[in-house]
């Protein structure tokens, strides 16, 4: 399951639902609103793109680290702290590529998918500097 | 003919969600771009340097495609075009 949404997350269900056959590991990430002295988080995303960019993502992952399946599930609107802002699900044969696996899907989304955050304080609000793509490391 | 112009994060904040703007045969991206919000003046200044330059963090796309910056001065906009601009990423 690739998903750009609004709703929370069943996590456990999504863990049920990827123990398939051959399944020996699965890792799952969790991105959380941090308390960085913010109200809350907003995020937004240019959805028509990144669904596309999410599901190539999990497409090159599962052929590069022999993944048995990978879901994403990256939420927008205002999340509060402690929410869930990003699952990732990875089930693989062994523990090795499981965790490589969802390394790779956490940075790969990190350096390329068009997703924005915004921390909401008391004094108005701050976007989360992102990395250029032509400048890895550096943000604007 | 029309071509749409999208923008995200800051620079919707900026600017609108999304503008529709006529285009004239043959017009660049980057020349729609920097007549489209010439009169917005902290979003020209959050798009563009002191030489109508798109500054070096701003990412742009065409039909959901990635564009370079510098193909931008020689890429004529099509008819119903829709030009995404938005600064670095930062989902996660």
């Amino acid at each position: 399951m690739i998903k750009v949404q609004h709703e929370d997350v069943d996590i456990a269900r999504l863990i049920q639902d990827a123990k398939r056959a051959g399944t020996g590991a699965i890792v799952v990430f969790d991105g959380i609103v941090r308390d960085d002295d913010i109200r809350e988080m907003e995020l937004e995303a240019y959805r028509e793109v990144a669904v596309p960019e999410l599901e190539r993502i999990a497409d090159i992952a599962m052929a590069k680290f022999h993944l048995i399946h990978v879901d994403i599930i990256h939420r927008i609107g205002r999340l509060a702290i402690g929410e869930n802002i990003l699952v990732i699900v990875v089930s693989a044969g062994h523990r090795k590529e499981a965790y490589e696996g969802s390394r790779y899907i956490i940075e790969a989304i990190k350096a390329g998918v068009p997703i924005w955050k915004k921390e909401l304080t008391k004094g108005g609000g701050r976007w989360v500097p992102g990395e250029h793509p032509d400048r890895s490391g550096k943000t604007e | 003919m029309t071509a749409k112009l999208r923008f995200f994060a800051r620079f919707r904040e900026l600017l609108g969600t999304d503008i529709l703007v006529p285009v004239r045969e043959g017009v660049t991206i980057s020349d729609l771009v920097r007549s489209a919000v010439s009169g917005n003046e902290g979003g020209y200044a959050a798009i563009f340097d002191e030489n109508g330059n798109f500054r070096e963090f701003v990412i742009l796309m065409r039909n959901g495609k990635r564009i370079e910056r510098q193909d931008t001065k020689n890429t004529p906009v099509q008819d119903g075009d829709e030009i995404a601009i938005f600064p670095p990423v930062a989902g996660g």
